[in-house]
């Protein structure tokens, strides 16, 4: 049976979200390359995305949107100062805009071959922390107090180099919280980057950073 | 003298959003959180399970602005695929037996979003049209699509569910929106 053949009928699953994660990645590694399958996915869409408009309207409790404004205008106040430190096209942009910044610091130790940096972690792990040891162009992760993760899934750290975010390696923390990753080629990176990607790592982060150490 | 944001379109006000702007976000949401709060409660059939579907949807959109592409479709969609994958992800962590339910759980406080506006009157149209291309498909397909869709479940759950064969299943999904595209985009019944 030919790719195609196999996958002609997933579409309308798809659209409707009721392929599980296996076989929404089989798919859409068929979909890149199927023009067929791209041009019926298009002509289905609308109709899928009409669906929402179908159900009884509500209106939401007025705490839903207080709770919500309170975290929106909190990230928008400490992300202004990341935001100016950048300019940088806007994958990447996407990358570095944290916001989400609990203990911005950075504290040099010894001469510019040895020094520590202070790590930038997601405000929803209020525990967590770490620094970046850096000595002769290698370097240490060590973060402390990091959820478990759930499923199959990992913590990956990147590099960045100029506009690229570069895949490095894979990491897991177990019931203690903390993880200790050896890097190399940081002497020449513009950041250390941690994310949370599905077991096996991923080509390009599936989310904003949770660990952030810009160099 | 500056125009007021509330008369900007949504790919506008998105533009604000994604430069960090948090009256733009309030904006967005007050056009988005009824039919994003609508669309969580039909799917979890709890208030709170739907607040909380809302709330990390909203969160996800505000920190991850910068993936919006206007290019993929409206921002209406693309806040409301959000919404709909963070509540398939919060149903598929559930047991099947709480999602086979299909009375949802009577709730209290909720009340009728009022009509304010003719973008919401025209939304009711709306809402009339695709219950209505829904409401004529077989019943076999209208019930496949919406439990995928609001049921969260998988296609093979589905099969499973309704004793059919997995191809069947997948044939009613795909038969069925073609028959709603039909009838929302040529008018074809």
């Amino acid at each position: 049976m030919s790719d195609h053949a196999r996958h002609q009928d997933d579409v309308g699953a798809y659209l409707l979200g009721a392929l599980n994660d296996l076989e929404r990645k089989d798919f859409e590694r068929h979909l890149r390359a199927c023009g067929e399958c791209q041009e019926e996915l298009a002509r289905l869409r609308p109709a899928a995305d009409a669906l929402p408009s179908s159900v009884q309207q509500f209106e939401p409790p007025a705490r839903l949107k207080a709770s919500l404004m309170e975290v929106v205008e909190r990230e928008a106040r400490v992300t202004e100062l990341p935001r100016r430190r950048f300019n940088r096209p806007l994958a990447v942009a996407a990358v570095l805009l944290l916001g989400l910044v609990v203990g911005f610091g950075v504290a040099q130790l010894g001469d510019d071959e040895t020094r520590t940096v202070a790590a930038t972690v997601d405000k929803a792990m209020p525990q967590a922390g770490g620094t970046l040891d850096i000595e002769d162009g290698t370097a240490t992760l060590q973060l402390h107090d990091m959820p478990e993760l759930r499923g199959p899934r990992v913590y990956q750290v990147w590099l960045q180099h100029g506009d690229q975010l570069v895949p490095v390696r894979t990491f897991e923390v177990g019931a203690s919280g903390t993880g200790r990753v050896h890097l190399r080629g940081v002497d020449d990176a513009d950041g250390v980057y941690v994310t949370r990607e599905a077991s096996g790592g991923a080509q390009v982060p599936s989310e904003d950073p949770i660990v952030s150490v810009p160099l | 003298m500056p125009q007021d944001i509330r008369d900007l379109a949504d790919e506008e006000v998105m533009q604000l959003v994604q430069k960090g702007d948090p009256r733009a976000f309030e904006l967005l949401y007050d056009r988005h959180g009824g039919a994003s709060f609508s669309l969580a409660y039909r799917m979890v059939g709890k208030q709170a399970a739907a607040e909380d579907v809302v709330q990390e949807a909203f969160l996800s959109i505000w920190r991850s602005r910068l993936r919006y592409d206007k290019a993929r479709g409206s921002v209406r969609t693309w806040v409301l695929g959000i919404v709909h994958n963070r509540a398939v992800d919060g149903l598929r962590r559930s047991t099947v037996h709480d999602r086979g339910r299909e009375t949802l759980d009577v709730v209290e406080e909720r009340h009728e979003a009022r009509e304010r506006t003719d973008v919401e009157v025209g939304r009711r149209e709306e809402a009339r049209s695709v219950r209505g291309a829904l409401n004529t498909l077989p019943d076999e397909q209208r019930q496949t699509i919406e439990l995928a869709y609001f049921g969260g479940f998988t296609q093979n759950e589905i099969a499973k569910l309704l004793e059919e064969p997995l191809g069947t299943v997948k044939g009613r999904m795909r038969l069925g929106l073609e028959k709603m595209r039909r009838q929302l985009v040529e008018g074809v019944a």
